[in-house]
C-alpha cells in the first residue's frame, strides 16, 4: 500500500505514528467495505455511514464482529468490494460442500501481501542468496503460493516442491543445497524420521532455517526440530481470511510473532465477554484487514487463543508480538495443517441414507503425522451383503469427504449399536494426539 | 485478443533479424559460461563467431535428454546461482530429472509467452481461469498460472484432482477458461454427469489442454461434451514448460513463439534439417533464456512446420499437433505405430470410448505382442457375445486400415480403465529387456 514511509521505517514507527497510519488506512478500508451490502448493514447498525464517522482508531470496538458464518453466508460474492474485473486471484478454504470461505485479491492486494511476506522472511534473516524449498501445498490453500511469491520477490532461489513425496524432498534438498524450508511442524518431524529410511544422512543437507506454520505447536516441538536438524525454526501465523501466511512472523529473536500492525488491527478480546483485554492476558485474537481493497474484513473473530507479549522486542520493530496459539474457541481440528470442522464431516455422513445417525471422528498420530478416522454405523443388510458394496460405499464416503474437507480420511464401519451413543457434538470427536509436545 | 501484436504479427524478415541477433548472443553466452556447450562447440570445430546466418545453426551439435540428465543438477547453468529465482524439474520417474532454472527475466518471458497462449485461446483480462494442472515442481501449473496472471485474469488455482470440488468452483465462480490435460477434461465430464451438472449450464468458453498428445477427434468430443472451444498447447520442461506453442481460434496448427524458441524439423535418423512442410523430429533452441539455455534440443516429438497467412493476423510459424513421439512409437511387426493413430480410430468408431491402454508384452514366442484394451461405449455394452464380437471386428478392420497392421483387441467394460488427473498412461510396457 502506498505510504510516505519505506518498509523499514514502517517497521520502526513509534506507536503514535503507527496509530496515525492505522487510522488513515482504516478509514480507507471502511470506505471500501461500505461498498458491500453486508458492511453497509453491519457498519450502519452502529451509525457508521462513511469514513468521516471514524475519528479514533479505538472506536473500532463499537463495530460488531465478523464471523466465519458471515463469510459463508455471503458466498460467493457478498464481500467483494472491488470491481470483479480487477480481481486477479481467489483462494478458498475447505468449507462445507457448496460453501467454502473465499477471499479475492486484486493486483495491489497481492503486491501488499507479497511485501509482507518479503518483510517476514527478511525478519528471520533470509536473503537473496538463500535456496528456499517450499513444502507447503500449492493451489487454493494460501500457504504454498503465499510464501512462493514473497520468496521470489526477495530474490531467493525458489524450489516449488509442494507437499508430500518425501524422498524427492530429500533429493532436492541435497542437490540444490537448500538452506531454508517452509513446512508444517509435523512434516518437519516426519522428514527427520524418514532421513535414513530414504538412504540419506543429516550431513547431506545444508539446511539453516525452517519456517514453520499452519498448525499450532509448542516450544518443545520447535526445539526438537531445531536440535534434530541443527537449524533455527521460526513460527509463523496467518489465515486465509486475512490473506494467508505473513500476518505475524517471528524475527531472529524467536520471542513471539510480530503481528504486522501497519496492515492489520490487532485486538485480543475476552473469550466470554468479548471485551478487550490488557496486553499479557490471554483471549481470542480479532483481526481487521487494513490493506485489502477487494475483500475488506473488519473485526474478524479468528477463534484462535493467544496473548500479546508485553514489552519491546530487541530487534527494534514496534509491531507488537503475539504468543504462539494456545488453542481454539471452537471445535475446529487442524489435521496436518488443514482446517477441518466436525460439522463438515457430519453434513456429508448425514446425507447418506445407508448410514445410521451415530458416528465418531478420531484423530490420532501415525508416526509424526496426523490421521483422521471416521467411524460410522451401517445397516445390517449392508454388512452381510456382498463386500463389494461395502467397499463402494466406503469409497463414496471418502470421495464426498475429500471434496468437502480436502483430505481423505480412513472410514471404518460398525454394526448398529456398536458405537457409544453420543449426545452433543464435541464428544463425537476423539482427539488422541494429546497435548502438543 | 493478441497479447503482443508487435512481436506476434511482425514481418518474417524482421523476426529473422532478431532471431539471428539473439542466436549469436546465445552462442557467445553459453560458450563463455557453460563448459558443457564449450566442449560441444570445440568438438564440432566451431566458434560462436562461425554463426553468421540462421542456417548456420545446423553446425551446432544437438542436445539430448540424456545429456540434460547427465549434467544434473547445475551443469547447464549459464548464470550465477544467486540470480536464479525458481527451478522446476521434470518428474524424473525414469531416473535423474531434468532441471529448468529461471532468472527473473526468464520468469517475465515465461509469463509473456503464456499470456500470448491465453490470447490465442480467446482469453482476456476479464476471464476467470480455472487452472487444474498440478502445481509444484511440474511446470504445467505454475507456468499457466503466471501467464493468466500476466494477462490480468482472475485465477482459481485449483490444481489437479478433487474433481467434485473442481466442478463446484467452476459452477459457483463462473469459470470461463479451463486449463488441464485433455484426459482430465473428459474425466470431469463423467463426474459432472454423475453430479447432475450439465456443462451447458456452466460458463466455460475456452479450454487450454496439453501435457499429453491428443487427437482432433478427441477435441471434437471435448468440445461437444464441455461446451467450449478446445485449444491445444505445447511445451516441455527442457525448453521452458507450457507456452512454447498454442492454437489460435482457427485451431489449425499451433503458433510457435519462435522469437524465443527457435524451431527446426530434422530427420531423426540422419540429423539433417528438413525443409519446411516435411514431417520429422522437432528441435528447439531457446534464443533468449538466461538460466538454463538449451541449444538444438531434440524433443523426440514428431510433427511438421509451416508458414501460412493465418486469418488471426499472427505471422508466427505453425507446428502441426503432435503426431507422436519418437520414443513412444511402437513397432508392431515392423510397422511404426503411434498411440495417437489408435486414438483417432477409437474416436471415429462410435461404439468405443477414447479410454484405452496399449499393453506391450513379450509372449511365449519371445516376439513383441501388442494388445489394445479399450472401453466400450456404455450404451453399446452388452452381455451378448455376438454384439461384442461385432464391435471387435469393426474396430479390428478400422485399425488395420489406419495402421496397416493387425492388432489384438480386448474390449473392456465402461470405466474399467483407470482415469488420470494428469498425463494419461497409454502404453504399458511389460517387457523385461
Amino acid at each position: 500500500m502506498s505510504s510516505c514511509y519505506t518498509d523499514d521505517e514502517i517497521q520502526r514507527l513509534d506507536r503514535d505514528a503507527l496509530r496515525a497510519l492505522q487510522l488513515i488506512r482504516f478509514k480507507k478500508i471502511v470506505t471500501q467495505a461500505l461498498k458491500t451490502e453486508f458492511y453497509k448493514n453491519k457498519l450502519g447498525s452502529v451509525g457508521i455511514k462513511s469514513a468521516a464517522d471514524i475519528t479514533n482508531i479505538d472506536d473500532i470496538v463499537k463495530i460488531p464482529f465478523t464471523t466465519k458464518e458471515d463469510l459463508r453466508n455471503t458466498y460467493p460474492y457478498g464481500l467483494l468490494a472491488a470491481d470483479k474485473a480487477d480481481v486477479v486471484r481467489m483462494h478458498a478454504s475447505s468449507g462445507t460442500t457448496g460453501k467454502p470461505t473465499v477471499i479475492y485479491q486484486t493486483q495491489s492486494d497481492l503486491d501488499n501481501w507479497t511485501n509482507l511476506t518479503v518483510r517476514s522472511l527478511k525478519a528471520t534473516g533470509c536473503t537473496r542468496d538463500d535456496v528456499f524449498q517450499n513444502m507447503m501445498t500449492y493451489g487454493l490453500f494460501t500457504g504454498g503460493i503465499g510464501l512462493h511469491y514473497g520468496a521470489e520477490k526477495l530474490g531467493m532461489f525458489v524450489i516449488p516442491a509442494s507437499s508430500g513425496n518425501t524422498k524427492r524432498q530429500f533429493m532436492l534438498m541435497q542437490d540444490f543445497e537448500t538452506t531454508v524450508v517452509h513446512a508444517t511442524p509435523s512434516y518437519m518431524l516426519h522428514l527427520y524420521s524418514e532421513i535414513e529410511t530414504n538412504g540419506f544422512k543429516k550431513k547431506d543437507f545444508t539446511l539453516k532455517k525452517a519456517m514453520i506454520g499452519a498448525e499450532p505447536h509448542s516450544e518443545e516441538i520447535r526445539q526438537k526440530i531445531e536440535n534434530y536438524f541443527g537449524i533455527d525454526a521460526y513460527n509463523s501465523y496467518g489465515l486465509s481470511e486475512m490473506n494467508g501466511p505473513s500476518v505475524a512472523f517471528e524475527c531472529v529473536h524467536k520471542n513471539g510473532m510480530h503481528l504486522w500492525e501497519d496492515s492489520y488491527i490487532l485486538e485480543i478480546v475476552d473469550k466470554n465477554t468479548f471485551l478487550p483485554v490488557e496486553d499479557g492476558t490471554q483471549g481470542e485474537l480479532v483481526l481487521t484487514n487494513l490493506i485489502r481493497e477487494s475483500t475488506p474484513i473488519i473485526r474478524y473473530r479468528t477463534r484462535d487463543l493467544t496473548k500479546v507479549i508485553p514489552g519491546n522486542c530487541q530487534c527494534g520493530r514496534t509491531a507488537r508480538r503475539i504468543d504462539r496459539i494456545f488453542g481454539r474457541t471452537d471445535d475446529m481440528l487442524i489435521i496436518n495443517g488443514v482446517n477441518v470442522f466436525p460439522s463438515q464431516i457430519e453434513e456429508v455422513i448425514m446425507k447418506m441414507p445407508e448410514i445410521g445417525n451415530n458416528y465418531r471422528i478420531v484423530v490420532r498420530k501415525k508416526g509424526t503425522l496426523d490421521e483422521l478416522i471416521v467411524e460410522t454405523e451401517v445397516g445390517p443388510d449392508i454388512i452381510t451383503d456382498d463386500t463389494r458394496d461395502l467397499y463402494a460405499l466406503k469409497d463414496r464416503i471418502k470421495d464426498e469427504l475429500r471434496a468437502s474437507i480436502t483430505i481423505t480420511p480412513h472410514v471404518e464401519f460398525h454394526e448398529p449399536g456398536q458405537l457409544p451413543v453420543q449426545i452433543g457434538k464435541a464428544i463425537r470427536v476423539v482427539d488422541e494426539r494429546g497435548e502438543l509436545k | 485478443m493478441i497479447w503482443n501484436k508487435v512481436r506476434e504479427c511482425e514481418s518474417v524478415e524482421k523476426r529473422k533479424e532478431r532471431q539471428l541477433a539473439d542466436l549469436k548472443d546465445l552462442c557467445s553466452r553459453v560458450y563463455g559460461r557453460v563448459p558443457f556447450y564449450k566442449k560441444k562447440f570445440d568438438e564440432a570445430g566451431i566458434k560462436p563467431s562461425d554463426i553468421k546466418t540462421l542456417d548456420d545453426i545446423a553446425k551446432i551439435p544437438f542436445t539430448t535428454k540424456d545429456e540434460m540428465r547427465d549434467t544434473y543438477p547445475y551443469g547447464l547453468l549459464a548464470v550465477d546461482e544467486t540470480d536464479i529465482v525458481e527451478i522446476h524439474t521434470s518428474s524424473g520417474t525414469t531416473g535423474t530429472p531434468v532441471v529448468d532454472a529461471y532468472t527473473q527475466a526468464d520468469m517475465e518471458m515465461w509469463g509473456e509467452v503464456m499470456a500470448r497462449c491465453f490470447g490465442m485461446s480467446g482469453g482476456d483480462k476479464g476471464d476467470v481461469v480455472q487452472n487444474a494442472y498440478g502445481y509444484g515442481m511440474f511446470t504445467g501449473g505454475l507456468g499457466v498460472h503466471y501467464g493468466a496472471h500476466k494477462m490480468g485474469a482472475n485465477i482459481i488455482p485449483a490444481a489437479s484432482g478433487n474433481t467434485k470440488r473442481q466442478l463446484m468452483l467452476m459452477r459457483d465462480f463462473k469459470s470461463t477458461i479451463l486449463t488441464c490435460t485433455p484426459s482430465y477434461a473428459l474425466c470431469m465430464y463423467e463426474e459432472a454427469k454423475e453430479m447432475g451438472i450439465d456443462f451447458k449450464d456452466l460458463h466455460l468458453k475456452s479450454g487450454i489442454f496439453g501435457a499429453e498428445p491428443w487427437s482432433d477427434n478427441m477435441r471434437q468430443e471435448i468440445q461437444e461434451k464441455l461446451h467450449l472451444k478446445a485449444h491445444d498447447i505445447y511445451g516441455l520442461t527442457e525448453i521452458i514448460g507450457p507456452g512454447v506453442s498454442n492454437e489460435c481460434e482457427n485451431q489449425n496448427g499451433l503458433h510457435v513463439n519462435e522469437d524465443y524458441f527457435y524451431p527446426e524439423i530434422i530427420d531423426p535418423a540422419t540429423g539433417k534439417v528438413l525443409p519446411e512442410g516435411e514431417k520429422g523430429e522437432l528441435v528447439f533452441t531457446t534464443l533468449s533464456k538466461q538460466g538454463t539455455p538449451v541449444l538444438r534440443y531434440r524433443t523426440r516429438d514428431i510433427t511438421w512446420l509451416w508458414h501460412d497467412k493465418c486469418s488471426c493476423g499472427r505471422t508466427l510459424v505453425k507446428m502441426h499437433r503432435l503426431l507422436g513421439r519418437n520414443d513412444d512409437m511402437l513397432i508392431i511387426r515392423g510397422v511404426n505405430v503411434f498411440p495417437s493413430q489408435i486414438e483417432n480410430v477409437l474416436m471415429r468408431v462410435e461404439e468405443t470410448q477414447p479410454h484405452y491402454q496399449i499393453i506391450v508384452d513379450r509372449g511365449l514366442t519371445h516376439l513383441d505382442e501388442v494388445e489394445l484394451q479399450v472401453e466400450v461405449e456404455e450404451t453399446f455394452f452388452s452381455d451378448e457375445t455376438k454384439e461384442l464380437e461385432r464391435i471387435k471386428n469393426k474396430l479390428h478392420h478400422e485399425l488395420k486400415q489406419e495402421l496397416g497392421v493387425s492388432i489384438n483387441i480386448k474390449l473392456v467394460e465402461p470405466k474399467s480403465i483407470e482415469r488420470s488427473i494428469g498425463k494419461a498412461k497409454r502404453v504399458i510396457d511389460k517387457r523385461t529387456l
